[in-house]
């Protein structure tokens, strides 16, 4: 009587460490195999083994099992029918505990030949919340060894163990469930920040395979004539073959894609056995379970995906969900994809229609304007004749004649001077704003007074051509004094975009209509009459262009209008020239800004530097420079000066917009040179050499 | 005397045609725009004979405009129902002829066949 009161005591104790063990264990693999570890070495139990009912309810299935015994039949794949003859099944079945002792007539029970030396064994159910989940065998090697009231001492471990089985389960389940909640979060949020469907597609297929841990992922589009769903993203390898073979499924019953979208709704295949016509893929030969889930928007069915497990019945009701939910996100983020497109679409029809008008308008105002030129030539050509036909040629209307003709043909040359200029230089320099601008205003008859400028320390220079930027400021002044400008507002400031300049000149002239506006870039387009070649904005955008810059109009009738060109920071360091063999250089030139570069550049340097528009007594130099526009003296006067000094031969015209027949000019009437004024230390040490 | 009222912004074209037509020996006078050409024929309203009006050139605002040539046949045809007018223009279309005799031009002269346009005067003063 004492050692049964000591041994059931022992049983419990024991019952209770095991209890307390397996309860800590979250990973169910871990907690089977450690449970029937366990138990083995707290009871001294030949085996063990763990049983869970499978989702139909028809099998006992073993989980885990003691020792080789047990990892011989998981390998099997051992199950036991429930309510079958096995105590297993009897016991799931029953909801009870049961004993067989190898007495008599139960030797029957005995048979399994990896455990030949079961001689009792004890079944006990694992039940939660009054369901049995599963069963738990415990076999000894001792006839008799288990008594009927052991049950109630080991049922205690088997329902702590139930209890834990269920934890974990739960465990997973809540895992899997925030996995699956990141991974539908994180399509959420690429989807709506991907708008090219080339990248968002394959992302997702991604994304899915990843938190899933699935086989494979496929998004298919129907195509335009809603005849087939056509694979635009696959997961892996697979996907690779199938998108290179250019995977396509119709419309239809034939497959779970198609009906899906045939259907509009879900569907999803998760046994192997008799729906095993729906996994015939050859790309995909182990998979087991496959959901289809549509891409509804607005109505429309746009697509579907398909997701692949190689496991059988993989899908639970969380799966479903976190994918329906997914697949909404991923519908609205393809029909934004697909409103991209249709308006970028729509964007380059607008672009090609404007460009083609753009065209017509040119090429047509260029007809027009040429028809023009040339109308008096052939005109005057065909009367010249008559009157020489007819004897009758007078020398005055002979003289105009030709006049009118040579006007002519000299209109017709200018286009080329307007559009192109005259001369380039081999490249875009850092060029003084400041002295191109003071350049183009003296040239075009500009009055300062007129011009409010201001520019930022860090915009004093802009790489550009000096030429062209000269004719380019100059176009757009031009148009300012002539649509009745009384101010112009010239601002230069560095842009948001890195390295680039804004230059921005703002006019309070009449402004410019709307229509007009679509019409100003267009070659020999304009609203001045026949005086006007139209190419003044045209010209200025051509030397924008060069620059790598771009320029943008805006006008309001009644109020004016700012051009904006936008075009790169030029940077240069003032330094130290090296004048070389120069001592002395006598420099003609108002106080302007190139002229106070200059001052800066010679400063610590040995060279005398003399600044002077006094034409009755120059100073004594080696070298003098004439700044072309001068407003404190007419070069005209300054150049005949300097003859009349013999001091031609070392003088030399600097300009920011060089101009051949200029250059021509000078040079035959003895100037030493005439060359672009120097921007940079480095350009004046060229210059003195 | 026949006189010619030439109207035409393009100075060169203008010359170029006064001196056709004075060959041809017409009386001519001329104006660069439908404000000035409207003046001329106020002024010699009883002499013109017939007008010879180029289609886009400065309006009555003085502005470049298309079609301003229109404007000024309006303008003289109000003045005198019976006054021939011919349309200049440098665009060879047809829509833009139908539309300046459906105003009342007696014709539509292509810039560039000027040669013809003496005997098309005669021809529209003989009618």
């Amino acid at each position: 009587m004492i050692n049964n009161i000591e041994r059931h005591a022992k049983l419990l104790k024991a019952s209770a460490r095991a209890a307390k063990n397996i309860t800590t264990i979250l990973d169910p693999y871990e907690l089977f195999q450690r449970t029937v570890d366990i138990i083995c070495e707290e009871f001294g139990f030949y085996y063990a083994g763990v049983f869970l009912v499978d989702d139909a309810t028809q099998y006992a299935v073993l989980k885990a099992g003691r020792g080789e015994a047990g990892r011989a039949m998981l390998r099997e794949g051992h199950k036991l029918a429930i309510g079958g003859n096995s105590m297993i099944g009897a016991s799931i079945a029953n909801k009870k505990g049961r004993i067989a002792l190898d007495v008599g007539e139960e030797a029957v029970f005995f048979e399994n030949p990896h455990l030949p030396k079961t001689r009792s064994e004890m079944a006990l159910p694992l039940i939660v919340a009054d369901e049995a989940i599963g069963a738990l065998t415990v076999q000894s090697t001792e006839e008799a060894a288990f008594r009927e009231e052991d049950i109630d001492a080991l049922q205690t471990m088997a329902d702590q163990l139930a209890i834990a089985i269920q934890n974990s389960k739960l465990h997973r389940q809540e895992e899997r469930r925030s996995r699956l909640l990141k991974a539908a979060n994180r399509v959420g949020k690429e989807v709506s920040s991907l708008l090219d469907l080339d990248q968002l597609l394959p992302q997702t297929v991604n994304i899915i395979c990843e938190a899933y841990g699935l086989y494979y992922a496929g998004v298919f589009l129907l195509d335009e004539q809603g005849e087939f769903a056509v694979l635009r993203a696959g997961y892996g390898k697979a996907g690779k073959a199938m998108l290179a073979e250019g995977h396509k499924l119709r419309i239809g019953t034939d497959s779970m894609i198609g009906a899906c979208i045939a259907m509009g709704e879900a569907r999803i295949a998760l046994d192997v056995g008799e729906e095993r016509v729906h996994f015939k893929n050859p790309h995909l030969p182990h998979t087991r379970s496959e959901m289809a889930l549509p891409l509804i928007y607005g109505g429309r069915t746009l697509g579907a995906v398909t997701i692949q497990s190689s496991e059988e019945r993989a899908f639970s009701e969380d799966d479903i969900t976190t994918l329906l939910t997914m697949a909404e996100h991923l519908a609205v983020a393809i029909n934004n994809a697909h409103l991209i497109e249709e308006l970028k679409e729509a964007h380059n029809e607008i672009l090609r229609n404007k460009v083609f008008e753009a065209l017509t308008t040119a090429s047509t105002e260029a007809i027009h304007w040429i028809g023009n030129k040339t109308l008096p030539i052939s005109l005057t050509v065909a009367r010249l004749r008559e009157e020489i036909a007819d004897g009758k040629v007078d020398l005055d209307s002979l003289k105009e004649d030709l006049d009118m003709i040579s006007e002519s043909a000299v209109q017709i040359i200018q286009v080329k001077e307007q559009l192109i200029g005259a001369v380039r230089e081999m490249k875009p320099r850092p060029v003084l704003f400041a002295d191109v601008l003071r350049t183009a205003a003296m040239q075009r008859g500009i009055p300062q007074n007129v011009l409010q400028v201001e520019i930022a320390p860090s915009a004093a220079y802009i790489i550009a051509d000096s030429t062209q930027l000269t004719r380019a400021i100059g176009n757009l002044l031009q148009n300012a004094i002539e649509a009745g400008a009384k101010s112009v507002k010239v601002r230069v400031h560095p842009t948001e975009q890195r390295g680039m300049l804004e230059i921005d000149i703002e006019d309070d002239g009449v402004g410019i209509s709307d229509d007009t506006q679509r019409k100003v870039w267009s070659p020999f387009f304009t609203t001045r009459g026949v005086s006007h070649h139209g190419l003044g904005l045209p010209a200025t955008m051509h030397v924008v262009s060069q620059s790598q810059g771009h320029v943008a109009l805006v006008s309001e009738e009644g109020k004016g209008t700012t051009v904006a060109m936008f075009m790169p920071r030029g940077r240069v360091d003032v330094e130290q020239a090296q004048p070389g063999s120069v001592k002395s250089i006598l420099l003609i030139d108002d106080n302007d800004d190139w002229a106070n570069l200059l001052g800066e550049m010679l400063k610590g340097t040995k060279v005398k530097l003399t600044q002077s528009t006094d034409l009755k007594k120059f100073p004594e130099a080696d070298l003098i420079l004439v700044d072309e526009n001068i407003a404190s003296a007419s070069l005209t006067e300054v150049l005949g000066a300097l003859s009349k000094a013999g001091l031609a031969p070392k003088t030399i015209i600097l300009t920011s917009a060089i101009n051949p027949e200029r250059v021509t000019q000078y040079l035959r009437e003895g100037l030493r040179d005439v060359t672009v004024k120097p921007y940079s230390t480095g350009e004046l040490n060229e210059l003195l050499k | 005397m026949t006189t010619v009222l030439l109207v035409d912004d393009e100075k060169l074209i203008q010359r170029s045609l006064e001196k056709t037509l004075l060959r041809a020996g017409y009386d001519v006078l001329t104006a660069p725009d439908c404000k000035t050409g409207s003046e001329v024929f106020s002024q010699n309203a009883s002499a013109v004979d017939i007008a010879v009006l180029d289609l886009n050139m400065p309006g009555f605002d003085g502005m470049p405009k298309n079609d301003a040539g229109l404007d000024l046949l309006a303008d003289l045809k109000q003045r005198r129902a019976d006054l021939p007018v011919v349309i200049l223009t440098a665009y060879d279309e047809v829509n833009k002829a139908k539309d300046a005799v459906s105003k009342g031009a007696n014709a539509f002269f292509v810039k560039g066949r000027e040669q013809g346009l003496v005997e098309l005067i005669q021809k529209i003063l003989s009618a």
